[in-house]
């Protein structure tokens, strides 16, 4: 008979009893599943050893004491609905975020240069729950992203400086809403930049390890490549005593995104079929990328709700986090992207956004 | 000074149990703390430090993701017969997305950490610091399933159970925890298994 997979060796170092009888015997009586089950035996024993931290003598009295406290005491509200938002916005967002500018863009014939595909000219909200975030593959598991360029981001010491590294102008203030004082601190970055090249083994191996099967790529997908550009960008950022921010305001220049070798729509098709992208998810970026300048931004929709307002001309999204804790406003003007967020009301940041000069 | 923890965690927990135990959901008011959560606390908290431990690499991070996940079942209604498992699968979730957050480690915590450890039925398994931190960092970059269902099989649940949690097939769990164990020892650059 066939040897055992694998993963059916796995089980049998930690599971005999799961394993069925046909796969016990045949691997107790055959040399090189022998050896197989040795290997994974002592691989497992080296990675339990790796991931031990001893953990001895805790005090559950005194992480009692602090939970108790915590359960009764509503002010810690802020700072849960702070790392909530943080966490669901920082890094399985940019990962989104990239691969949905990476897959989203009016479709071009054939191309055999790099040719533009994508260029920022608004931000939609697309939303996601968390889970869907959790989800989403990493882009780096479908092929390989080389960063050419790091945006380098760092603190400057004054609005000139940004300008100076940057070229862009940080937007300035006229009044600043009540409760946030103090002078701003700035940052500046560069220009970040990578190409993806779309690899049919590496998917078909991340398939895989997920159990799913990977559908056949097109002809001339493996291989094809997107190179991603965007910034460079400036902010300033107002917090309180404690570090939190309390008003930011920040300019990039909008995401923009080429493509070689296939026509884009094959890949940006392909892409959006792959396993692990939720199908309400890949059909709502399906329908933005019809048209070509449209940026999916992925809002956690039970964390955050959207609408739309206009600033200056422009059109803008409005986020605001359901606990009314946080709100944000971004909007898109000549290819360079302006947001105003922080721990205020979407009214008051409206206000800034509309009074920035 | 207790870093933010996600919560995030705790949803794709409570998604990824299965149907029936998910419809339980966590919606009591942010006061109304369950009646049993203190005796439920003494009898888990140990397990669940050591399975956000085993994740982290860090006894007072591993506390900190207790703290969060004792809060959200505090307010939730899961079973208390079904509260070990929610609380492994909650506290392995949880303590990967901060660990995936790419949060960086103080520089008194690592200071403060011990030296190499040494399991004590397997001597000459002897792992070093250094390479228990790049584990880490692999462990970060595995795709999320994989990396939850190593944690959650080092961490004592059945391949039953890790199934059930991720909502795998149960005859996909070896071959996931497999690979990720390669790619962890890969990481160690040192692999156990005669290749």
């Amino acid at each position: 008979m066939r040897h055992p997979s694998e993963g059916v060796l796995r089980r049998l170092v930690d599971e005999p009893a799961g394993v069925t009888d046909d796969d016990r015997a045949h691997a107790a009586g055959c040399p090189t599943c022998l050896r197989a089950l040795d290997g994974a035996r002592a691989d497992a024993q080296l990675v339990g050893a790796a991931l031990a931290t001893p953990t001895a003598d805790l005090d559950a009295d005194a992480a009692w004491a602090r939970l108790s406290t915590t359960t009764t005491a509503p002010v810690r509200q802020a700072s849960v609905a702070r790392g909530r938002w943080r966490t669901a916005v920082r890094r399985p967002a940019v990962a989104v975020l990239s691969a949905v500018v990476l897959v989203t863009g009016a479709g071009v014939a054939a191309a055999n240069d790099w040719l533009p595909i994508f260029q920022t000219e608004r931000v939609d909200p697309v939303e996601v729950t968390s889970a869907d975030l959790v989800q989403v593959p990493d882009l780096s598991a479908y092929g390989d992203l080389q960063i050419t360029e790091e945006a380098d981001p760092q603190e400057v010491a004054d609005a000139a400086t940004a300008l100076e590294r940057t070229g862009l102008a940080v937007p300035e203030v006229a009044e600043l809403p009540e409760g946030v004082t103090g002078d701003p601190a700035y940052q500046a970055a560069g220009v970040v930049s990578g190409t993806f090249t779309f690899s049919a083994a590496k998917a078909a191996q991340a398939a895989a390890a997920e159990g799913e099967v990977l559908p056949p790529p097109p002809a001339g997908v493996d291989g094809s490549r997107l190179r991603i550009e965007a910034g460079p960008g400036v902010a300033a950022v107002w917090s309180q005593p404690t570090g939190v921010p309390t008003l930011v305001v920040a300019r990039v220049v909008a995401p923009k995104v080429y493509s070689s070798g296939v026509p884009f729509e094959t890949v940006r098709d392909y892409l959006l079929s792959l396993p692990g992208l939720p199908d309400g998810l890949a059909d709502q970026l399906r329908d933005l990328s019809a048209d070509g300048g449209t940026l999916p931004l992925p809002v956690p929709a039970e964390l955050v709700t959207s609408s739309i307002a206009e600033v200056n001309g422009s059109t803008a999204t409005v986020l605001t986090s359901r606990d009314g804790l946080f709100a944000g406003v971004v909007w898109v003007e000549d290819g360079v992207m302006t947001g105003v967020a922080g721990s205020l009301s979407a009214d008051e940041l409206l206000s800034v956004a509309r009074g920035l000069r | 000074m207790t870093a933010p923890v996600s919560v995030a965690g705790l949803r794709s927990a409570a998604r990824a149990w299965p149907e029936r135990k998910r419809r339980v959901g966590t919606s009591r008011d942010r006061t109304d703390v369950r009646a049993d959560l203190e005796a439920v606390f003494r009898s888990e908290y140990a397990r669940v430090v050591a399975v956000a431990a085993r994740v982290l690499g860090s006894r007072d991070q591993a506390e900190d993701v207790a703290q969060e996940v004792f809060l959200s079942f505090g307010r939730s209604s899961v079973p208390a017969d079904e509260a070990g498992g929610w609380l492994t699968v909650a506290a392995a979730h949880t303590a990967l997305n901060l660990l995936r957050s790419g949060r960086r480690r103080s520089a008194r915590e690592e200071a403060a950490e011990d030296g190499p450890t040494v399991v004590p039925d397997v001597a000459d398994l002897v792992v070093t610091r250094e390479e228990r931190r790049s584990v880490r960092a692999a462990l970060a970059r595995l795709p999320h399933k994989q990396a939850s269902a190593l944690v959650l099989r080092h961490s004592g649940l059945s391949y039953a159970e890790v199934a059930a949690a991720l909502d795998m097939s149960p005859g996909s769990v070896g071959t996931t925890v497999r690979r990720a164990e390669s790619v962890l020892l890969k990481e160690l650059n040192r692999h156990a298994s005669p290749e």
